[in-house]
């Protein structure tokens, strides 16, 4: 009896045969579901990190053109760090006595806003809830969604709130130039230690990938930068021309937002719409602020996309939204940015690394040479 | 003047480094400045006595400099494999890979110890299109070491046309 329960149970052989008898990408399915529910656990530390990661990546070729100089690694960043503070500290002092108006005068007066808002749509749900009923019912979860309990509008103005979802963004000030400072002065050490625990013949396979991610990565930030820029200008010079308060503050936002593919300008649009709604309390007004982000978009897609990104990142528009919404599931806002370098860099690397692997298959069916050459003399056949 | 006050700052833990790649054919005739602007950005890696560091037949993306150590270049051949050359500190190999990524003629592998400089092709790539003081001086140098080959081959190729 006892002997037919062993038999039953299974035994760690069993295992060690299921393990070979299960396919690989089995095996990567389930450790990709280990490190996405680990993942889900850390998510502020790894946001953290991951900004730190970029920004420390954009400033590197900085460090490295200090330290061709001849200049100490170490020095190099602490100098940048200098100038940083110091671009920071003046920026602060030349803009932020607008912008802190700007933001002071918006925020005091979102009460009023919500009850403008709540007045505007609650007439023209009424208007339309006799004509349309399916829109009017739309409008009125608008305004549930903005002003009833629970509202975005409550939310915002909610002190206590405010503090908690503060936190981790204070944490995020103090942690971010601390991972930065290391991640810069101990890159080459972190290479070099990747370099050592590298099997010889993957060396120049390792070394691919890091040239690829380089360029690759490189172009993406480079491109995003300035395509961001450009949609920030033109959107608060556009604003500015149709008349809407705050225009420097939307562009920020507008440039800010395009960094989320696809819905990064829809929640910059929408925004925009809203404060046209309140200001001019009409719906001309929000027409032209939706013309004048739909003549963005297509300045972005047809001129700048092409021009600054370019083609660096290539992915199928299908595996693109998929990867906005897992991004967007695990990391939010950050996972949505950088979801599709972080993808297309994993499908270069499996490229790369599919490559190396097709590479050594062919050399271990045709080893030896093909030709055969006469032995050199000296100097020696360059290789 | 300057160096004198600011000697603290100045970076002197690669001094040696420099040294050996003054003495490397392919950065001949670059100065300290520029080989210090190299040094940067190329990666170093240690090999253990009898690591292959590559396989003839592979495809080569790389041009390794032995700082240290001795490598062993060797070629398979029917009667086994054959020693082409040992190559010590300030000399490089594998420099066909910054032209093409064609296959490695020979094997390279570690004959003790040995640390070596790895220049990447896509690297050496962004250094024509952003450094011409340095590519220019490299592509100089590469041309200089493939002509001499060429010329010190030149009578036991023209014997096997004749022969044929």
């Amino acid at each position: 009896m006892t002997q037919e329960r062993d038999r039953e149970r299974p035994s760690f052989t069993d295992l060690r045969k299921l393990h070979h008898q299960m396919p690989r990408w089995v095996l990567l399915v389930l450790l990709a579901g280990v490190a996405a529910f680990v993942a889900g656990h850390i998510v502020h530390l790894l946001i953290t990190l991951l900004i730190a990661a970029v920004i420390a990546y954009i400033l590197s070729s900085a460090v490295a053109a200090i330290e061709r100089l001849g200049i100490k690694r170490s020095v190099a960043v602490t100098q940048l760090f200098v100038l940083a503070a110091a671009f920071v500290v003046s920026t602060h002092l030349l803009f932020s006595p607008y912008l802190q108006r700007e933001v002071r005068r918006g925020y005091a007066r979102l009460p009023e806003f919500s009850k403008q808002i709540e007045a505007t749509l609650l007439s023209s749900a009424e208007d339309s809830l006799e004509k349309y009923p399916l829109l009017g019912q739309g409008i009125r979860k608008v305004v549930d969604a903005l002003i009833g309990p629970d509202g975005f509008f409550e939310t915002t103005l909610d002190g206590s709130r405010l503090l908690t979802q503060a936190t981790p963004f204070v944490m995020g000030f103090i942690l971010v130039p601390f991972f930065i400072f290391f991640l810069l002065r101990d890159w080459p050490r972190f290479l070099k230690v990747l370099m050592d625990q590298v099997p010889p013949s993957y060396v120049e396979t390792t070394l691919s990938v890091v040239a690829e991610m380089n360029i690759l990565i490189g172009k993406y930030l480079r491109g995003l930068a300035g395509e961001c820029f450009s949609v920030g200008v033109l959107a608060s010079l556009g604003l500015w021309l149709i008349g809407l308060n705050n225009p420097i503050s939307l562009g920020i936002l507008s440039g800010l937002a395009n960094v989320i593919p696809y819905l990064g300008p829809v929640i910059a649009c929408s925004v925009a719409c809203l404060i046209a709604l309140m200001q001019f309390n009409s719906f001309d007004a929000v027409l032209n602020v939706v013309l004048l982000y739909v003549c963005i978009k297509l300045v972005d897609d047809l001129f700048l996309q092409p021009l600054l990104i370019g083609k660096s990142v290539e992915l199928h528009p299908m595996l693109l939204v998929i990867t906005i919404i897992i991004g967007e599931n695990l990391f939010g806002i950050i996972g949505m940015i950088l979801g599709v370098p972080v993808v297309t860099a994993a499908q270069k690397t499996a490229g790369i690394l599919l490559e190396h692997r097709r590479e050594a298959a062919n050399r271990g069916s045709t080893r030896g040479p093909a030709v055969r050459h006469r032995l050199p003399r000296v100097p020696v056949r360059p290789i | 003047m300057v160096r004198k006050y600011f000697a603290w700052a100045l970076d002197t833990s690669k001094a040696s480094h420099l040294r050996v790649l003054g003495e490397v054919p392919l950065f001949k005739g670059m100065g300290e400045n520029l080989l210090r602007k190299l040094l940067v950005d190329l990666v170093e890696k240690e090999y253990e006595p009898g690591e292959v560091i590559f396989h003839e037949g592979d495809r080569g993306k790389a041009v390794y400099v032995v700082l240290d150590g001795l490598v062993k270049i060797s070629k398979r051949s029917n009667a086994g494999d054959r020693t082409l050359a040992v190559l010590g500190p300030g000399t490089h190999f594998g420099e066909l890979a910054l032209i093409n990524q064609c296959a490695r003629f020979a094997t390279a592998a570690a004959e003790r110890q040995s640390l070596a400089l790895i220049m990447y092709k896509s690297y050496f790539d962004d250094l024509i299109r952003g450094n011409s003081a340095i590519s220019s001086k490299i592509l100089l140098n590469l041309a200089e070491i493939l002509s001499n080959y060429i010329y010190s081959n030149q009578p036991e190729t023209a014997e096997t046309q004749t022969s044929s």
